[in-house]
């Protein structure tokens, strides 16, 4: 049986997942020891390891809901930003992902999608509300199939909500509308994913209704693929839930 | 209220909610920027110009209106899969948990939208009877084995309409965010139904130009208009990273467009039976 208070690590991308520091801490609890296997460190410095700074290690990017409509489309930018550029490093490794044709072709329309996004919203916020990302992935294999194709099912599933549970602070039915036009294209892309992670179940919609997240609890799960360190000012003090109200 | 003065289009239901909203804006409570601004700028008719605008769009009627619209929609979709399910042979086995999870929300967003409507004091429209050959034009159609295909076809053109659809009607719901934000998350849903039965069908997820793809013409309703390139005054094909990152297809396809309530009625009419 493994021992319960010998920690393993066998690779660096271990040390940032929660469920490790959650072990982790427990392990030192009760004076446990930790082993770091020699794969944990011969991972770095390859397309795999831990590189480049830590999540929010960053200078603060404060989005101020004063701004009204603009701060909300800022929170889509950052979040478009964020897409473009992981589905840009996606594409860019397809050699050595394991991904098929098909699925390369899938992805290659999403990552279009996404950079016509961001270049959208930059557009729209002009240099006045404009500002640009600096993204990290610490967990991410970009040589790895499933990590790619399960980061990318988070990143749409997280959009939806994103956008579902923002729409409520938009006072322009043109926004409105126009958040709705990019939303419905992001669930497109998550039914996609899903289907290419497991096919023929009902994996591509498994809710009745889909998320609707408050901007605070979208930008803590985004915030572990972002430099910047995401703050709110002004934010809003109520938030209406969706029908599952898990936002 | 295009072609009426607006005090001919103020009824006392809108009136009872300027007057509920005058208090809140007495009391200090949250009020919209361009109100905001307007009252920022000491113009009185600015700043009733705005509340005017904005109580419009919260009129109690107009999102009973949605809602009982969204009803219709959510109706001949659930029954569309309840058939679908039910009928021996029709859908490949392989597909089947597919159609039942789709069965199973179209089942409960009729349900969520009933009760979304009864709490507004209001009574669900009873459902019409459907008519899925669209009166003759899916001729034969029963749901019978063998019919496989045109099922898939026609789901298609359901849910991408159920897309378009709630999209238009957004707008109308802009000042009721919990009746907003539940019709928000049903519209994700039918855009996930969609992508998966677009690509089931061998298309992909999302849709290119205005394309109908290799559906019947009389669908051509549902397609019309998406290749809208012209977003918030933004031409988004000639973006200057559009023409090496997919061009005009993919400047389409990265967004859905909304259909108005008249066109998603002149769709969805074929499929109701006239008796």
């Amino acid at each position: 049986m493994a021992q319960k208070n010998t920690l393993v690590i066998s690779s660096a991308d271990q040390l940032l997942e929660a469920r490790t520091r959650r072990d982790f801490l427990k392990v030192l609890g009760v004076g446990g020891v930790m082993v770091l296997l020699p794969t944990a460190l011969a991972a770095c410095g390859d397309n795999n390891a831990v590189t480049g700074p830590r999540p929010g290690s960053g200078n603060a990017l404060t989005i101020d809901f004063a701004n009204g409509d603009f701060a909300v489309l800022q929170f889509a930018y950052a979040l478009e930003q964020l897409e473009a550029d992981f589905y840009t490093k996606v594409v860019a490794q397809f050699g050595s992902s394991g991904l098929s044709a098909a699925e390369q072709a899938t992805l290659a329309d999403i990552k279009n999608h996404e950079i016509i996004h961001r270049e959208f919203l930059k557009a729209a916020l002009g240099s006045t509300y404009g500002f640009t990302i600096t993204t990290t992935y610490p967990a991410v294999n970009f040589s790895s199939r499933s990590s790619v194709l399960g980061t990318a099912a988070n990143f749409e599933d997280l959009g939806v909500a994103a956008y579902n549970g923002a729409a409520q602070y938009l006072s322009s039915t043109d926004y409105l509308t126009l958040a709705g036009k990019i939303v419905s294209v992001e669930a497109r892309h998550a039914s996609a994913i899903h289907d290419l992670i497991a096919p023929k179940t009902s994996a591509f919609a498994p809710k009745t209704f889909d998320d609707a997240f408050s901007p605070t609890k979208v930008a803590g799960m985004a915030q572990g693929y972002i430099v910047d360190k995401l703050a709110f000012a002004n934010a809003p003090s109520t938030f209406v839930q969706g029908p599952n109200n898990n936002g | 209220m295009d072609q009426k003065t607006l005090y001919d289009t103020i009824d006392p239901e809108i009136l009872t909610r300027v007057n509920a909203r005058q208090e809140e804006i007495s009391k200090g409570a949250s009020i919209n920027s361009k109100l905001a601004a307007a009252l920022a700028l000491g113009s009185i008719p600015v700043a009733l110009a705005a509340l005017t605008k904005d109580v419009f769009a919260q009129a109690p009627s107009d999102v009973l209106d949605v809602l009982q619209f969204a009803l219709l929609l959510e109706q001949l979709e659930a029954e569309f899969y309840d058939r679908g399910v039910a009928a021996s042979g029709l859908i490949d086995a392989g597909d089947m948990a597919i159609f039942a999870q789709i069965k199973a929300h179209e089942d409960a967003h009729v349900t969520a939208i009933q009760a979304l409507i009864t709490g507004k004091g209001a009574t669900p429209n009873a459902k019409p009877t459907f008519d899925f050959t669209a009166h003759g034009a899916v001729a034969g159609f029963n749901f019978s084995a063998g019919q496989y295909e045109t099922f898939k076809a026609l789901a298609q053109a359901f849910e991408d309409t159920g897309v378009r659809a709630y999209k238009g009607q957004a707008p109308r719901l802009i000042n009721d965010k919990a009746v907003l934000t539940a019709a928000l998350t049903i519209h994700a849903v039918e855009a996930r139904h969609a992508s998966e039965i677009r690509r089931l069908r061998g298309l992909k997820g999302w849709i290119t130009g205005a394309s109908r793809d290799d559906l019947p013409a009389f669908t051509q309703g549902i397609y019309d208009g998406e290749d809208n390139v012209m977003q918030g005054g933004v031409d988004v094909s000639s973006l200057s990273l559009t023409a090496s990152n997919g061009g005009v297809d993919a400047a389409t396809e990265a967004f859905d467009e909304p259909l108005t309530k008249a066109q998603v009625t002149a769709i969805v009419m074929p499929f109701i039976a006239t008796s």
